[in-house]
């Protein structure tokens, strides 16, 4: 068989390819700190740039490479091992709910999942408070989160028919699409000018580093160094973050 | 009756192998097989529609079967793996074999889960009847061995201990459901989630460390020691002095040059209950192979005996290989006389060669033309 020469061919390149570092970054609103991070340990990102064509970014002195994608495909690119580690929401991950290793919880991107309703619809109040979510039964909700949703609602033995739409979602309720909503909120405001209310907090979420498994092993030193230098990275800026955080960290799930 | 647009495709997660890959992955089991069996395991077969009583009898494990009903209503399944089909065929008819009982296997197994494979190649071996610690060295020395003769460079195996991890547990004394909480988390490798419980529970500084440190626990035997170091729990103890023998064992076999402990390995909702392993492989981004000890599962098929075994993916390493070019015979044979040419086709098949007959009369140039295009070194005219 010729393809002796062949396998010795895929060999070298393998050799020369595995101690590179794939890092997968999310588009769009993560990715400025997203890049402040790697570059505060030590990852040179100057050149990496959203609006420029490219997707790929070599780091040759990092031994490492940066690709953009769109922030609900990291999850994919990090399972298959096309990207070694990620950075990428939580509420991307919960959703896509892929096989990857969560290896560090980096605190920006802080946003929250609720569930929200026109705001003169809001189901009756409890003893506690809380909205009495059981009347909502059968009803429609629409997010682009079904899984969270489907989730949420399932656990507490509520039967909802989610439907999945890709944006606007504050549209829904208005028009009779559905009688509420799932969706990240950060601030509140897009809730409040669509004259829709909080009725529920799902969980909490921040931007997490995460791992291929297989990287996680065969790169364990690369890896993990990058993750303890973000770590320490992290807590340094927390003090200075803390105060544009409307809550704090941790999750509920 | 035509075929509609679904008639031409094949499910999700399903593939047609072309005869090169065939070829491929023929040569791939044969060599593994052989292997095995110079290992003195003997292949069996067992169907690949079992009752789901068989293959997975917790509910809530059932969503990766394809099930099917029989004509009673009982819940049939084609096989997710082969170790619960091999503990039931032992159990049940093999129980005069003298132990230990070394079986082997190469057969697909079906998955409803995975989008890219839903049926796929295993080749994998099952040691049957002893609890000894080279039973466990064995088959691990036997599932490197087997990447290593395919000539797959650069893998890696990561070997743990899931008497460890329980033993800790158990000697921590957490909080009811913690244990299961962090067990969930460092199956599906969620750090973020166990570092989160850690600190929620308001542990001892100790056991926060020790949790903390688990996951990334990896190396060669110093960190067994610092194992060692934290606790006295004889389970324990046991478990780490078991995995450093194998460890040790895997020397004396000459493969623990790609073998890294690693006590952070850990799956959840499985069987096992001894030494684990995982096997690695650049470019794939899931264990190729996975196998360990799991000597509670032949009990719930009444035939109470210590077992180990692995499997090993080999659909998953078929894109590691080139394509393997092996053209279509080695000879065409043409010629105007059809008798003559049938006699003289057997008689160079009796040889051992791959002889392809020319169908109808052909010229020389034409039968030339034939053999280029499909990679034909010889042509013969009768």
């Amino acid at each position: 068989m010729k393809a002796g020469e062949q396998i010795e061919g895929l060999r070298r390149e393998k050799d020369v390819k595995r101690n590179l570092l794939t890092i997968a970054l999310p588009k769009g609103k993560l990715l400025p700190e997203s890049l402040a991070l790697l570059s505060g340990v030590g990852l040179d990102c100057d050149e990496v740039r959203e609006d420029s064509r490219k997707l790929l970014f070599e780091i040759p002195e990092g031994e490492a490479q940066v690709i953009i994608c769109r922030p609900t495909d990291i999850p994919t690119y990090v399972e298959y091992g096309a990207a070694d580690v990620g950075f990428v929401g939580k509420d991307t991950l919960l959703e896509e709910n892929k096989d990857v290793a969560e290896l560090l919880d980096l605190r920006y991107g802080f946003c929250r999942f609720v569930v929200a309703m026109p705001a003169g619809k809001t189901p009756p109040r409890l003893a506690d408070g809380g909205y009495d979510l059981s009347v909502l039964n059968h009803q429609r909700v629409a997010t682009k989160f079904p899984r969270v949703a489907q989730t949420f609602f399932s656990d507490l033995g509520m039967q909802v028919t989610p439907i999945k739409l890709h944006g606007n979602i504050e549209l829904a309720p208005r028009v009779g699409l559905a009688e509420m909503i799932v969706d990240i909120v950060s601030t509140g405001a897009t809730l409040r000018q669509n004259k829709l209310a909080e009725v529920a907090p799902i969980l909490e979420a921040t931007t997490r580093m995460v791992a291929n498994r297989v990287s996680l092993r065969m790169k364990y030193e690369r890896i993990q160094n990058l993750a303890d230098a973000l770590r320490e990275q992290v807590q340094r800026g927390t003090a200075a973050r803390l105060s544009d955080l409307p809550g704090g960290k941790g999750e509920r799930v | 009756m035509q075929r509609s647009a679904l008639g031409l495709r094949v499910p999700m997660g399903m593939h047609d192998l072309l005869p090169d890959e065939m070829a491929l992955l023929e040569h791939l089991e044969r060599q593994t097989l052989d292997l095995f069996s110079r290992w003195a395991y003997r292949r069996i077969q067992t169907p690949a529609l079992e009752y789901a009583a068989c293959v997975q009898p917790d509910v809530d494990r059932e969503d990766q079967l394809y099930k099917f009903f029989d004509r009673q209503g009982r819940i049939l399944a084609l096989r997710p793996e082969f170790t619960p089909s091999i503990a039931r065929l032992v159990s049940t008819r093999l129980r005069a074999s003298q132990p230990p009982l070394r079986l082997c296997y190469g057969a697909d197994v079906f998955r409803n889960s995975t989008p890219h494979f839903r049926e796929f190649r295993q080749v994998g071996v099952e040691l049957v009847g002893s609890a000894e610690i080279i039973a466990d060295a064995e088959v691990v020395a036997l599932a490197i061995k087997s990447l290593e003769q395919l000539d797959i460079k650069d893998f890696q195996f990561n070997l743990g201990h899931m008497g460890i991890f329980a033993g800790l547990m158990r000697d921590l004394a957490l909080p009811p459901g913690l244990r299961e909480g962090i067990e969930e988390k460092l199956a599906r490798k969620d750090m973020v989630g166990i570092e989160s419980l850690v600190l929620q529970n308001d542990l001892p500084e100790r056991t926060q460390d020790i949790l903390l440190k688990l996951p990334h626990l990896h190396g060669g035997e110093e960190i067994l020691d610092e194992v060692l170091g934290w606790s006295e729990d004889s389970g324990i103890r046991a478990a780490t002095e078991g995995l450093r023998q194998v460890y040790r064992y895997l020397r004396d076999f000459g493969v623990q040059r790609p073998v890294a402990l690693d006590l952070g390995i850990l799956r959840g909702f499985s069987y096992y209950t001894g030494v684990i392993f995982e096997g690695y492989v650049p470019g794939v981004g899931f264990p190729v192979a996975e196998g360990g000890r799991y000597d509670s599962l032949y009990a719930d098929f009444g035939y109470n005996q210590p077992a180990t075994g692995f499997a090993i993916h080999l659909g998953s390493l078929l894109g590691l290989f080139p394509v393997w070019e092996s053209g279509e015979a080695d000879i065409l044979v043409f010629g105007r006389d059809v008798p003559k040419v049938i006699r003289r086709c057997l008689e160079l098949r009796g040889q051992g060669k791959r002889v392809e007959m020319a169908l109808g009369p052909v010229t020389r140039t034409e039968a030339g033309n034939l053999a280029e295009k499909k990679g034909i070194a010889l042509v013969e005219k009768v």
